[in-house]
């Protein structure tokens, strides 16, 4: 019932926004402003998140109004809090706002999905920030997101060889134990990784669902199984947990985990001392270390934040491709969509970012890596 | 598929009666209020989950432990740990007189039906999870760690680690007490009535409305001590923490018999060491479906539990 009250909620909250747009934009149609929609849980239980990647939608938005341009953009929120059925009701009313003419998110493969025929029937282009469930791109997934959506984060194709190529990095003779949450992210990630792993380096795989407490057996087993590189593919509270009840049990090998347990929370939940040494990769590499210092400065002075969150970066490149389309003049559906899947970006660091027919980008997104050093993420180049 | 239970057997075991002492203590509230209302109090799990809260406000805020401090020694130690016990005690067991005021009390003065309160109660788990969503802003809380995890001994190749020594000892000393308050105390004996007979209860001159609000105390007393061995073994918290920890102590009670405090006793633990070498055995994910296929065998068999439903026999 609880949900179902939040759900509603979001989706009467989502609808007045949008009506409320509709209504502002006719009224101020001649100073040629256009809309922007960001979808992406921005409250409930995910709300972090897309909090976080706000910040670098709102940043990247904020340095082009700077540019005093001709066409003003604003962004329009859409919540759907992370969740495929909220996503599911949410859509049409983006879709069908025609104000509304790219979309940045949404943050969520499951949400995505859930909004893709809705987008897709109003030709909306979109580019998100978070989602990297591989079948989003996959041309031979029933439902894909050809030929409106794109993406500016490694997929979990990438990430899970990634992963292991860096959590075994420097070991002599690997043998790892690979565990991963039943999640839909986290069981991805670990088929991924899994196919990394020749049958000498594997030494046994275990799923432990989401919200477990107790990780004694897994422990036991993975000593049991003489294991010196544990790859755990979930979300960061229970990382937390995993590595504590490892280190606890006498395991010294390494411990690595993918883009689910890169958050700031990770190495204050498990503790200076298990943290230590974590292996950990990320979709994207952080914003603090592609930004100069001038765009640092600005960017806590807009936000209040001094660290950025995840994310921060692949937002703020979704934003500025769209935002460098509507410089070009592409300012409605269809003008923005051709210019997203013929042009050629410049990321923050300078990269460039072209898209493929299905929407990843040409080679691969980076994949950060990052190792916890005396309770902070240090980030250390690419994996 | 047995080498890892043969190999860890006795790592498996300690780590599973710990577990299995943590469900006894939850499984005591849902058992005790049931035994008086025959009614199954859903908030038992959310005021575990404020318990866990008691413990950890009390090392974080009170005693300013933090992630990165080193853990506590000698008579701090002591005091820290028979603080944080007590403060989680105390949250839990006013919350849980606090459900009793709110939920129930009034519906039944109003001598609506069990059904009505039933729904009151999942209403304030819900309310006291969001409640706790909100202050912590969703995000999970790790505890500091104050009792350092030293292994003291090693028996059959099993490390014997202080937190689970602790957690066993003292578990089991709580339930005794308890127990014993139940069977032999005035108000006990009065509990036991009121669950035996209400309506002569009533006319032998027991204070009902006393005696329901000091089972909901008791029973929440309890909860919020597992509260606190949750914290000393796991060091972590978080809002929804208590749906998994409170079904699996739910399923300890009706697999030990629900209103039967002996039952919950037993029903926790076969559950815990069941959890763990199920998961040992069959891999994790197996854990959840060993536990009910065997909780359905044995309601197949014994439909009141292991120990029978209390319904006249609630002698503690």
């Amino acid at each position: 019932m609880n949900k179902k009250i939040q759900r509603s909620l979001a989706v009467a909250s989502a609808a007045t926004l949008i009506f409320g747009v509709s209504a502002v934009s006719s009224a101020g149609a001649a100073q040629k402003t256009v809309y922007l929609a960001f979808q992406a849980p921005l409250t409930g239980p995910n709300a972090l998140t897309g909090q976080d990647e706000l910040t670098g939608a709102k940043f990247a938005l904020s340095e082009y109004n700077a540019t005093n341009p001709t066409v003003k953009v604003e962004l329009v929120l859409a919540d759907d809090q992370g969740d495929p059925t909220v996503a599911g009701s949410l859509a049409p009313g983006i879709a069908s706002n025609k104000t509304i003419i790219g979309l940045i998110g949404p943050a969520y493969s499951g949400a995505t999905q859930a909004s893709l025929p809705a987008y897709k029937a109003g030709g909306l282009a979109m580019i998100s920030m978070s989602a990297t469930r591989v079948s989003l791109t996959d041309k031979k997934a029933p439902v894909n997101g050809f030929p409106i959506f794109k993406r500016v984060v490694a997929n979990d194709k990438f990430q899970g060889p990634a992963l292991v190529r860096y959590a075994t990095k420097g070991v002599t003779s690997p043998k790892v134990y690979l565990v991963d949450d039943i999640s839909a992210y986290g069981a991805g990630l670990a088929d991924y990784a899994k196919k990394t792993i020749t049958a000498a380096m594997s030494a046994g795989k275990d799923s432990v669902p989401v919200n477990t407490s107790d990780y004694t057996s897994v422990v036991a087993k993975v000593k049991a199984s003489g294991a010196n590189v544990v790859i755990y593919c979930g979300y960061a509270p229970d990382a937390a947990k995993f590595v504590k009840a490892l280190r606890d049990g006498g395991y010294t090998g390494v411990f690595a985990s993918g883009d689910g347990t890169l958050k700031a929370d990770f190495p204050v939940n498990a503790g200076k001392a298990a943290a230590e040494g974590a292996r950990l990769t990320a979709a994207d590499v952080p914003f603090e270390n592609l930004a100069t210092a001038a765009q640092m400065v600005a960017y806590t002075k807009l936000t209040g934040i001094k660290v950025p969150g995840t994310y921060v970066t692949s937002t703020y490149n979704a934003t500025n491709i769209f935002l460098t389309c509507i410089k070009q003049g592409s300012i409605t559906r269809p003008g923005i969509q051709n210019c997203i899947t013929n042009g050629t970006f410049k990321g923050i660091a300078g990269d460039t970012i072209k898209f493929d027919r299905y929407g990843d980008i040409i080679g691969g997104a980076a994949v950060g890596a990052f190792t916890i050093k005396d309770g902070k993420i240090v980030y250390g180049g690419v994996a | 598929m047995f080498a890892v239970l043969i190999d860890q057997f006795w790592s498996l075991t300690i780590a599973g009666i710990a577990l299995g002492f943590i469900y006894v203590l939850i499984s005591l509230g849902y058992t005790m209020v049931y035994g008086v209302l025959r009614m199954i109090n859903f908030a038992n799990s959310e005021i575990f989950m404020w318990g866990t809260f008691g413990t950890v406000i009390t090392s974080r805020d009170i005693f300013h432990y933090t992630q990165t401090s080193e853990p506590a020694k000698g008579a701090k130690l002591v005091l820290v740990l028979v603080t944080s016990l007590l403060m989680s005690m105390l949250v839990a067991g006013l919350t849980a007189v606090f459900v009793e005021f709110v939920a129930y009390r009034r519906l039944r003065m109003k001598g609506t039906n069990r059904l009505a309160t039933l729904i009151s109660a999942i209403g304030i788990s819900i309310a006291l999870q969001e409640i706790m969503r909100l202050l912590t802003h969703s995000r999970p809380v790790g505890a500091p760690r104050i009792l350092e995890k030293i292994i003291l001994t090693e028996v059959w190749g099993a490390n014997i680690r202080l937190d689970t020594v602790i957690t066993i000892i003292a578990a089991a000393l709580i339930f005794f007490i308890l127990e014993r308050f139940i069977k032999l105390s005035r108000m006990g004996k009065a509990i036991r009535a009121v669950s035996m007979n209400e309506d002569a209860a009533k006319l032998m001159g027991v204070n009902l409305n006393r005696v329901i609000t000091t089972t909901f105390l008791v029973g929440g007393l309890a909860t919020g001590a597992a509260g606190f061995f949750y914290i000393t073994v796991f060091e972590y918290t978080k809002f929804n923490i208590g749906f998994t920890m409170g079904m699996a102590a739910f399923t300890a009670a009706v697999l030990g018999g629900i209103g039967n405090i002996r039952g919950a006793f037993f029903g926790g633990l076969s559950l815990g060491l069941l959890e763990v070498y199920a998961s040992a055995v069959l891999g994790t994910q197996w854990k959840a479906v060993t536990v009910f296929i065997v909780l359905v065998l044995v309601l197949l068999f014994k439909p009141n539990g292991l120990f029978g439903e209390a319904v006249q026999t609630t002698r503690a």
